[in-house]
């Protein structure tokens, strides 16, 4: 008993350090951002409490409902794009020979590479006069389909989803390998004997194996999406007209083009609800799965 | 991004509320600055007894390699060695992300002694949080100096009668017609000066494969502040745009302000932007122009100050600037460009005794006669009446600065709006751009800026 005691005290006290940074530097802002959008506050000067107003406002405006509709655009083709494609390649290439090794960094090239360089990259390739997207449309003799990518508001969401999508494979690519590699042998062996095969096997032993994994992964790709940032403001700043505009960018530019700090808190604090509503409904969904 | 953005306002407001403390205790500790702990506190090699060194601190943006922001720094260090008994802390920013910083620590009441503010809603945000004091008495001791600013150069500054809160180091001309002279001759078009002429313009530019108009417009201030401010305050005399700014007696949905918007739209309908015209900055719209893809370009004096940076002198030479055409019927000055004293070096409002003194003599160090005719010849636009040598500048400037000596001057739309209707503009013609309705987008600038203006 004791010595159990003793090291859980350890471990507290080893993790405090860490866990005090946490609280105050996310914990407690969540908190005070909530508080901070019940005012009317420009950032300098004094603030007006105005009770739920931002909040209504925020209920009211299209162009918050705009901006989370683009953000599920984005969940959505994350979780078709990164998963997939990331488990897809985590099974081809989970032998360690040097193509299968090569292959695996350059997809995980444009993760190391910064965002606003990945932004600028691809600002050139849909550049609308001498963007290669649209050189490579017209070679292939598919001019029609040649469009300003960004500022067209039909196709800009899907051109900006793109580039996030292919900069952000790379980490689940190499969890999922990860996981592969702990499925132990004699799974292998025994899923062999009693015949299961390719796509059998994938299903009935692979995946159910991994799922805890693919579960952890789900939910990062849902949060890393709804945080999407800063590859948009590059790209498009959420423009044209607010088009292409994230969550995080409407709060952005509430915050500091606008000044309306408080507006821009109670934005981020619906960021906050709307993420964990979200992770929440997908625990629910994919936990039930798991049971079936 | 969504947790350092919290965390980010979380440390601010955590600052802010240690400031406030500390505030209310060092009172007597005049303009020093609570932000240094910088090692020389502990005696100066024991001989700084007599006299304290007076710290001072400055932010700008003059943070890049052009040759404007080069000459500033220039002054900056020449004050620097010119007063040795003033510690200087000259932060420079990049102009991105300026703004942002200075409103996190203004928000904090932790501004630094001195920092570049901007004209308009910059500025006077800042005034009416009381975080800035009149410089006044320094214009008072130097009226020579005062005097040869050019008329208006302090009005954004006047924020009470008499009271002069900094002294612009620039001014913002922004509306300048830039055109090709070669392809105008090569397809035998007039330079537009009225309506007509610029459609009939346009429409042969496009024949030709030619865009009439280069636009950058993905930041999306750029159409606001270098087209639609000229083109409305043709249409619309500048009387109507300060009411409505203000809310007296005019409104954004008032018919002469859905018609220059209207005007806009004729532009846009005729094709008179390349495609994709809001995805591409300004930056990327400059090069387009200058290497002869489009005939025209409309644009601020930086465009000067980029082209004299990146581009040679040949492919300056066939470009010239005049302004934009008139306006059928239109109530203000056809020969007019939007524009304004630019920013300058405002006061801190905590900042006292000696290091305020410092501060004044900074300020006449950055903005006074010399540093005035430096900037101008560093291919950038000054609210000063100096001349220039002609040598040391490029000839399109040479060009402009002379331009702009001949016509009026009419305020730049996001300089006069609040941030909020500014914003709304700045989204609408980019609306209008894609397949908006002049009169829904006055609208929405006109809703931004009741609810701004009315308390």
């Amino acid at each position: 008993m004791a010595p159990a005691v003793r090291s859980r005290g350890f471990i507290a006290l080893a993790l405090l350090p860490a866990l005090l940074l946490f609280l105050v530097f996310v914990i407690v802002p969540i908190f005070w951002s909530a508080y901070y959008g019940l005012f009317d506050w420009k950032g300098l000067g004094s603030a007006k409490f105005i009770g739920l107003g931002n909040y209504e406002e925020i209920l009211q405006d299209e162009i918050f409902w705009r901006a989370l509709k683009n953000n599920l655009i984005l969940v959505a083709s994350s979780i078709a794009g990164q998963i997939p494609i990331a488990l897809l390649l985590a099974l081809l290439l989970l032998r360690n020979t040097l193509f299968s090794r090569f292959i695996r960094s350059a997809v995980f090239m444009p993760m190391v590479l910064s965002t606003v360089v990945v932004g600028l990259i691809w600002g050139y390739i849909y550049h609308p006069q001498f963007g290669l997207a649209n050189a490579v449309l017209e070679w292939l003799g598919l001019e029609s389909w040649t469009r300003a990518w960004l500022s067209d508001p039909k196709v800009n969401m899907l051109a900006v989803s793109i580039p996030i999508n292919w900069s952000n494979v790379g980490p689940y690519l190499i969890i999922f390998i990860a996981a592969l590699q702990n499925i132990s042998s004699e799974i292998d062996d025994a899923a062999k004997i009693d015949g299961a095969v390719g796509w059998r096997k994938l299903i009935s032993v692979t995946l159910p194996m991994i799922w805890g994994t693919v579960v952890v992964s789900l939910v990062l790709c849902i949060s890393g999406s709804l945080k999407a940032f800063d590859h948009v403001i590059v790209m498009t700043g959420g423009g044209p007209a607010q088009s292409t505009e994230l969550l995080a960018t409407y709060m952005y530019n509430n915050t500091f083009d606008v000044y309306r700090y408080g507006y821009g808190s109670a934005v981020s604090t619906m960021i906050i609800v709307i993420s964990a509503l979200l992770i929440g409904l997908q625990y629910a969904l994919t936990g039930r799965k798991k049971e079936g | 991004m969504k947790k350092s953005q919290a965390s980010r306002v979380g440390v601010t407001l955590a600052l802010a509320s240690m400031m406030l403390a500390a505030c209310g205790g060092n009172n007597e500790g005049g303009g020093a600055n609570g932000n240094a702990p910088a090692p020389e506190a502990s005696g100066n090699n024991g001989n700084g007894a007599k006299q304290e060194k007076v710290k001072l601190t400055l932010w700008h943006n003059f943070a890049g390699d052009d040759l404007r922001a080069k000459t500033v720094r220039s002054f900056i260090d020449q004050f620097k060695q010119d007063n040795p008994d003033v510690e200087l802390d000259a932060q420079a920013i990049p102009p991105d992300g300026y703004r942002q910083r200075l409103a996190t620590v203004a928000a904090a009441n932790e501004m630094p002694d001195l920092s570049f503010v901007y004209a308009g809603s910059h500025s006077t945000e800042l005034y009416k949080a009381g975080l800035l004091q009149p410089i006044t008495e320094l214009t008072d001791a130097n009226p020579e100096w005062k005097g040869k600013f050019l008329p208006g150069a302090f009005d954004p500054y006047t924020f009470e009668p008499n009271q002069i809160y900094t002294a612009p180091l620039g001014m913002s001309a922004t509306s300048i017609l830039y055109y090709n002279t070669s392809l105008f001759e090569k397809y035998s078009v007039k330079v537009p000066t009225t309506w007509d002429e610029m459609l009939a313009a346009i429409k042969t530019f496009n024949d030709h494969g030619i865009t009439p108009i280069a636009l950058g417009n993905k930041a999306p201030w750029v159409a606001q502040s270098t087209i639609i401010g000229s083109l409305a305050d043709r249409v619309t005399g500048t009387e109507w745009f300060k009411n409505a700014a203000a809310q007296k007696d005019a409104k954004f949905t008032d018919p002469q302000f859905v018609e220059a918007l209207g005007y806009f739209k004729q532009l846009v309908d005729n094709k008179a932007f390349q495609e994709g015209a809001n995805s591409i900055d300004n930056t990327q719209a400059e090069q387009y122009f200058i290497q002869g893809n489009a005939a025209m370009m409309v644009s601020g004096a930086w465009t000067l100050t980029n082209l004299a940076a990146a581009a040679s002198e040949e492919q300056m030479k066939p470009i010239d600037v005049t302004v934009l055409p008139a306006i059928p019927g239109g109530k203000g000055d056809a020969n007019s460009i939007t524009g304004g004293a630019g920013g300058g070096l405002a006061l801190s409002s905590r900042t006292t005794g000696a290091a305020k003194e410092a501060a004044l003599k900074l300020i006449y160090t950055l903005s006074g006669p010399e540093a005035q005719k430096a900037i101008a010849e560093s291919n950038s636009m000054v609210m000063y009446d100096t001349e220039i040598d002609q040598s040391k500048v490029t000839s399109l400037y040479y060009k402009a600065f002379n331009l702009v000596k001949k016509t009026g001057i009419t305020p730049v739309y996001d300089a006069i709006l609040s941030a909020e209707g500014a914003e709304a503009l700045n989204n609408g013609l980019q609306e209008l751009m894609m397949d908006g309705k002049p009169e829904d987008v006055a609208q929405k600038v006109q809703d931004a800026q009741a609810r701004s203006v009315t308390p």
